[in-house]
């Protein structure tokens, strides 16, 4: 484990560090009930960034607000600042070029049932208007190669997508998301319904993505974190209680709490 | 002793099961048997002739035929998009209390009784078609020959519209479920694509719903072919073939009721009997068509186990 703890930058040693998104006082609720306290974190360029905690501490709902998806939920509503290259996202009024720009994943693989591997790649791209068929294809297979499934499916691409396997599925979900070309990537524990090889297999994908992406990522799993993030923020009952580089985090956390729950003390 | 119990369980669950298929069975047979006279005397003529004429005994379901199909199709042309349009703002767009009254008031369509329906055909609908929906559409396809000839308001478009309404809450009610039933994380995957809420809509809602619309466009079409006293009083009851819409018209079930009670001869008799039997016909092949369009399209994308 240690090994892989070294490999995460020290942030004074990184010159090459600029802000990309970053969160200030985010308030969050569900109808009365108050789900986010004042989160205020930020996620550097190019990097990624883990967001652990134990079940229901706002983990997902904090990434969630990043590319506004918290409110389509009925009765979820939030508050606070979120900048996205210093602009306010929460004013914006036109919220699909926000996700577009923000891109997200899900727990489960979410591939549309009805389509095929390549529609389900293409669906994204289709939206934002007319394409010719030779950029399309083109677009797909990149995408698909950027998410390390080309190789895998290049002969299945007429096939529906539901008939691959459940980390071939999240791989595509991943495609689908890249052929949009966003810029932040969240993902919303990727790997929880997955097996250990093909979560190796995501893991190793997320370490390639982070060279042209900034990457958010919310894990219940310690160790995940500590093996693909660079940095990584505590979440507690909604409150975030430490944010630092990873290894900081895991090795020498400033707050009990934190101390408490990577050592498996609670959660 | 215990598993005894389990062995009567079993008997009599399979004995109530079996009563299902013994029961349609004892139904075709029956119509078969009291039909055969006419069987026999018209044969395959029976279905392509149009003669009616009970006095001279001369008998053809092509009329008939034609009018519950045609009424049936008119009834699914206006009923499918509205019910659809319906489902898909009570299942997606509504947030607000409002969908939960008209739900309710959807279904309180379903169960007015269809001589009700038919009354105020009668009284309300048809004069209106007559007085305005006929005048409009003929002003403006006036050049296609469906919406030619006299105004009427006992008539095919009539029996269409009645019907188109009481198949309404059928396709509202089956496809507001189907809807319902599309998981959320395929519409939030939509959104996260950027997606518009219609967008959303097309590519993660009705994809993965369609063979379920189709189950339910069947259903309501089923409902639409059977359907007897509302179309009876609102159709015009006349055994002709006429290519306008505008025209009086009969259907198979419409026949049967009316003309039931005053059949006198025995050939008479079998001959509406017969007519029975091609709607069950007609409804059994819709049917059959329906199941293998939904498996088409569900063994299409076929899921990983």
């Amino acid at each position: 484990m240690d090994d892989t703890l070294l490999k995460a930058p020290d942030p004074v040693s990184c010159s090459d560090l600029s802000e990309r998104m970053s969160a200030h006082k985010v308030n969050a609720w569900f109808y009365e009930k108050q789900a986010l306290h004042g989160i205020s974190m930020k996620i550097y360029d190019k990097k990624v960034s883990a967001i652990i905690g134990p079940s229901g501490c706002g983990k997902s709902t904090f990434i969630r607000c990043l590319n506004r998806m918290h409110e389509t939920v009925p009765g979820a509503t939030m508050k606070g600042s979120i900048f996205l290259d210093g602009k306010d996202i929460l004013s914006k009024k036109d919220v699909a070029s926000l996700r577009r720009v923000v891109g997200m994943v899900f727990q489960k693989p979410t591939p549309f049932p009805t389509m095929t591997v390549y529609d389900n790649v293409a669906a994204g791209i289709k939206l934002f208007g007319r394409i010719s068929e030779q950029k399309l294809d083109r677009v797909v297979e990149q995408s698909l190669r950027r998410a390390a499934l080309w190789e895998e499916v290049k002969d299945l691409l007429d096939k529906p997508g539901m008939g691959l396997s459940g980390g071939q599925q999240q791989r595509l979900c991943i495609a689908r998301a890249l052929a949009i070309e966003p810029e932040v990537i969240l993902l919303d524990e990727p790997c929880s319904a997955l097996d250990p090889i093909s979560t190796a297999k995501i893991e190793e994908l997320i370490h390639e993505l982070k060279r042209n992406y900034t990457i958010v990522i919310v894990t219940h799993n310690m160790q995940q974190a500590a093996r693909v993030a660079d940095y990584t923020g505590f979440f507690l009952l909604g409150e975030m209680i430490e944010f630092d580089v990873t290894s900081k985090i895991f090795t020498n956390p400033r707050d009990k709490r934190t101390e408490d729950y990577i050592t498996g003390r609670f959660g | 002793m215990r598993s005894a119990g389990d062995a009567w369980f079993k008997r009599i669950a399979f004995a109530f099961a079996a009563s299902i298929p013994v029961l349609l069975l004892a139904i075709i047979v029956l119509l078969v048997k009291q039909s055969w006279l006419s069987i026999h005397t018209f044969g395959a003529g029976f279905i392509i002739s149009s003669v009616w004429d009970p006095l001279a005994d001369e008998y053809g379901a092509l009329p008939f035929i034609y009018g519950t199909l045609v009424s049936s199709i008119i009834a699914l042309i206006i009923a499918v998009p509205l019910g659809l349009g319906c489902a898909l703002y009570l299942s997606e767009v509504s947030r607000s209390k409002t969908k939960e009254y008209i739900a309710v008031m959807v279904e309180l369509l379903a169960a007015i009784p269809s001589v009700v329906y038919g009354l105020w055909g009668i009284f309300v609908l048809g004069p209106w078609i007559a007085n305005v929906v006929q005048p409009f559409l003929r002003s403006i396809f006036g050049f296609l020959p469906i919406f030619q000839g006299p105004y009427s308001g006992l008539s095919m478009l009539s029996a269409g519209v009645i019907l188109a309404i009481m198949v309404l809450p059928t396709i509202t009610a089956i496809s507001r479920e189907v809807f319902n039933s599309v998981p959320n994380y395929l519409r939030e995957s939509a959104l996260a694509l950027g997606a518009t809420k219609w967008e959303t809509v097309k590519i993660a809602v009705l994809g993965p719903a369609r063979s379920g619309i189709v189950g339910a466009v069947i259903l309501g079409l089923g409902r639409a072919l059977g359907e007897t006293m509302a179309v009876t009083m609102v159709i015009g009851n006349r055994p002709e073939i006429s290519s306008s819409v505008f025209a009086p018209a009969y259907t198979l079930a419409s026949v049967i009721a009316n003309e039931f009670a005053e059949a006198v001869s025995d050939i008479n008799l079998a001959v509406l009997i017969e007519l029975g039997l091609v709607l069950l016909f007609i409804t059994v092949v819709v049917n059959g068509i329906a199941r293998l369009m939904v498996w088409r399209l569900t063994s299409k994308v076929k899921a990983r186990p």
